[in-house]
């Protein structure tokens, strides 16, 4: 079947990118790689993209197909293109483009760099580690993670601040606070817990949907953000916020915005936000600073908490 | 000019390891990488690494059984290393971070491999190099070794018979830089990609292996690649020899587990060069299922699938349309792993002064004529250790020497004409016409005739190749350039392995030749030596090791 790609290109020395298309013949079982080294090997050779080991392992051919990223070489051409008649291919967004659809990966790993990717062992003359089925398991999905860069790419926050960890990182950091062995989880904590770090998630759940390989970034950042409160890594606004929210829901049962914006931001910064809360006045939004009513049924409330409380302490 | 103690060349496991080693010692280090290191083809690694953790194991066992595999080509002094220091090694990786999968006890788990007496591999689910290699590049990141990665190295400079560095091409700029340094190691992995039907990945291409022999350092048993027997279809992408290994079985267009016929006793899991030939066979001999057999898991049931062996699911269903827990899965050999390459001692020291090499582009030999599942992995771990220690103590016992002035100028004219040539052959039309060739005459089973043919055919396409054009001029991220430089190994090695194939006229391990189906220990209880020499090639030949075992039949 003659399937028809449009390629986003750019050249480093023309200003523009623009579209090019290509008519190539798609058989059964062939995949979007497939099909882009058909077209560098015959059409047009100065067609650029990373590829590797064509097995869905080794993260080098992420792109954006069809509007959304996936591994080139894992992609099937005939289900996307007898429903759309057409291919799109184009490199990974949230990331800069360098030529055609190689995109920098230097802010990649340097975001990596950050989390000090590698083990720092609490006992470093241990001979071998007992390590039972359930810490394993607690680590091994984040440790799928192939490094293709296709949650950063669709990841909000990171769209908003570059400087933000993002999804891959977090995974990475979470495959060490959750390895058993790790001797220096709170100091990890603490760092990932601060500026453009794991608290400036806005859990959008695209990173795990997108991910190639189930390696499930988000569950990584939650469980970080777990993993910090149970250590007492607190002193922050993220932490703060989710704290003041159970302690909103255990008083009144429902969110107290005014209390909670106190609790999260200190008493100066909450000053800042006044102008904003005269805006929400001005629209009949804001609730009452003062007079806040529980609501009715927080008896019910309390038995949630009581339940949850009783649950946790037996681990 | 940049200057560093120790240059490696490759970012896979045994490049990554020898860097490590290097730069425990305080030295200044760098890897200079076509692909980023966690691209690199370790990664693919699917089944595992053998150690004799066990007290009822024995590092002696380990070694007989993989001396056995080589079909008695193995040197047993370089064996002897490699099983011996296992298991100290595979304690060290768990101590850098890697997680093996535990047995119920929470220790490290093992399982049965082809080719050994006990089970001793172990494992990281189903994919044991992606544990290993990222565990690797973390080590690399704390040890600070300094990076190079998307760099092609298009020569190793060499002057006097001793290194004085490498020329790499930047891909990004495409800009050629002088890399000075006292040691070299080359760590490239493998030449899978000679062929059409490989499990290896697209940039496995040889390339350190063709530097190496212009450099001057011979190429050893480049006749012996393995075919793995279970490979996918069309793609020939790789499923683990762990889906045998946790009880799956291989059978034909009649149902029948064929394997019975040819090694009674360990059935599906005898050496991956017996059943590669008994697949063969059987597809050609009609009992073929569509240019294939089947590998059936269905009898393992879903959960211990999705437990042990969930990427050869996934893989199975993305790329074969085929639901191991459902429906038999069709599979074929393929080329899958290189026992040839640069021929190094027990350090990983080549001829060449200064100059090392280790993992699957070199030969010491620890496979000989053919290699176990989880012995690869191992070798990456154990000589690159010993080759990136070698390589540091060569830098410290040794000044560095003198840049020759015109290496980048000859190297960059080298180039330039490629980029410069009007009009030619493009090199992706001209490496379809090698990969045919070499598919063609030299796979599973060879003859005179065939090899000869396929010499005359590979020689031809050299000539071609002194016209090849590229259509892309630009400088930034040239692709197409890499690849015209590519397919300058490829042929190199093609005619090397030809004419290496061509000359042993008896059958070991993965190398039969079907006008000489014995194996001949009175004539070729030798290893294959070939060094470049004034345009062409000079064959050389080099004795076994032999220290503990006597050659027998080898049956399975």
């Amino acid at each position: 079947m003659k399937t028809k790609f449009k390629i986003r290109r750019s050249d480093p020395l023309k200003a523009e990118p623009y579209w090019q298309a290509y008519s190539v013949e798609v058989k059964e079982g062939m995949t979007v790689l497939d099909a882009l080294l058909k077209i560098s090997e015959g059409d047009d050779p100065t067609l650029s993209f990373r590829r590797s080991c064509r097995s869905a392992i080794c993260g080098s051919c992420a792109l954006t197909i069809n509007g959304f990223p996936k591994l080139a070489c894992s992609t099937q051409i005939l289900p996307i293109a007898k429903e759309t008649r057409e291919v799109t291919v184009e490199p990974l967004s949230n990331h800069q483009v360098i030529k055609d659809l190689v995109v920098d990966f230097t802010p990649f790993w340097n975001k990596m760099e950050k989390v000090t990717p590698f083990l720092l062992p609490a006992d470093e003359t241990r001979k071998e580690w007992v390590i039972k089925k359930e810490d394993e398991k607690a680590i091994d999905r984040a440790q799928k993670c192939i490094m293709c860069g296709s949650c950063n790419a669709v990841c909000n926050s990171l769209d908003v601040d570059p400087n933000f960890i993002g999804p891959a990182a977090s995974a990475k950091a979470w495959r060490f606070v959750g390895d058993v062995r790790e001797g220096h989880r709170k100091k990890r904590l603490e760092r990932l817990s601060g500026e453009h770090g794991v608290w400036d998630c806005v859990r959008c759940v695209h990173c795990t949907e997108y991910c190639p390989k189930d390696a499930a970034p988000l569950e990584a950042i939650e469980r970080l953000r777990a993993k910090a409160i149970e250590e007492g890594v607190v002193e922050n606004p993220g932490a703060k916020h989710v704290l003041s929210l159970v302690d909103s829901i255990k008083r009144v049962g429902r969110l107290d915005e005014a209390a909670m914006t106190f609790k999260t931001l200190g008493f100066l910064r909450s000053l800042g936000m006044i102008p904003f809360g005269l805006k929400m006045e001005i629209h009949g939004k804001l609730p009452h600073p003062i007079i806040f009513l529980a609501i009715e049924g927080m008896k019910e409330v309390k038995k949630i908490y009581s339940a949850v409380e009783k649950r946790r302490k037996k681990g | 000019m940049v200057i560093h103690d120790v240059i490696v060349i490759g970012a896979g496991l045994a490049g990554m390891r020898a860097a490590v080693e290097a730069a425990r010692e305080g030295l200044n280090v760098a890897v200079v990488s076509k692909v980023h290191p966690v691209r690199s083809h370790s990664v693919a690694a699917q089944g595992g690494i053998n150690a004799a953790l066990k007290e009822t194991d024995s590092w002696e066992d380990h070694m007989f059984d993989t001396v056995k595999g080589s079909d008695y080509l193995a040197d047993e002094d370089a064996v002897e290393v490699l099983c011996r220091e296992a298991p100290a090694d595979i304690m060290e990786l768990e101590r850098m971070g890697a997680v093996f999968s535990r047995d119920d006890a929470g220790k490290i788990a093992q399982r049965p491999f082809g080719g050994a007496g006990y089970p001793r591999t172990c494992y990281l689910a189903d994919r044991t190099g992606h544990g290993l290699i990222h565990v690797m590049y973390e080590q690399l990141a704390k040890k600070n070794v300094y990076l190079y990665d998307e760099w092609h190295v298009v020569e190793i400079v060499v002057e006097d018979k001793s290194v004085r560095g490498v020329i790499a091409l930047e891909l990004l700029t495409g800009k050629l830089h002088r890399l000075h340094s006292k040691a070299v190691v080359i760590a490239t992995g493998g030449y899978g990609r000679l062929f059409n039907t490989t499990t290896n990945a697209l940039s496995s291409t040889g390339d350190g292996m063709a530097l190496a022999l212009r450099a001057g350092a011979p190429l050893m048993d480049m006749e012996f690649v393995q075919f793995h027997p279970t490979t996918l279809k069309r793609t020939g992408i790789l499923m683990t020899e762990g889906a045998r290994g946790e009880g799956g079985y291989l059978i034909n267009k009649d149902g029948e587990r064929f394997m019975k016929r040819y090694a009674p006793k360990t059935l599906e899991l005898a050496s991956r060069d017996v059943i590669s030939r008994a697949e063969q066979r059987e597809i050609e001999e009609g009992r073929g299922v569509d240019g294939c057999v089947l590998l059936d898991l269905r009898h393992l049931g879903e959960e211990k699938i999705n437990e042990r062996l969930p990427q050869i699911r996934e893989l199975s269903i993305n790329f074969a349309g085929k639901d191991p827990v459902r429906e038999p899965v069709p599979v074929k050999p393929g080329a899958h792993y290189s026992m040839g390459g640069i021929w190094t001692d027990v350090d990983g020291k080549t001829p060449v002064s200064g100059l090392f090499a280790a993992g699957e582009c070199a030969c010491l030999s620890v496979h000989g004529a053919n290699r176990l599942g989880g012995n690869s992995l191992l070798e990456t771990i154990v000589f690159g250790r010993r080759a990136g220690s070698a390589a540091a103590g060569f830098s410290f016992e040794n000044k560095l020497r003198v840049f020759p002035e015109d290496a980048l100028k000859d190297t960059a004219r080298g180039i330039a004409l490629i980029l410069n040539r009007a009009e030619g052959e493009s090199a992706s039309g001209i490496l379809k016409e090698a990969r045919d060739a070499v598919e063609g005459h030299c796979w599973v089973f060879r003859t005179e005739a065939g090899l000869k043919q396929g010499l005359l055919e590979i020689r031809k396409l050299k000539e071609r190749y002194e016209g090849v054009c590229v259509t892309d001029r630009g400088d930034g991220f040239n692709t197409e350039l890499v690849t015209a430089l590519e397919a300058g190994y490829i042929l190199e090695l093609s005619e090397v392995m030809l004419l290496s194939a061509l000359n042993r006229t008896e059958s070991r391990g993965s190398h039969f030749r079907t006008d000489f189906p014995e194996r001949n220990d009175r004539e070729w209880l030798k290893h294959t030596l070939i060094y470049k020499k004034d345009g062409g090639y000079d064959i050389r030949y080099r004795d076994v090791v032999m220290t503990k075992f006597k050659p027998e039949e080898r049956k399975y």
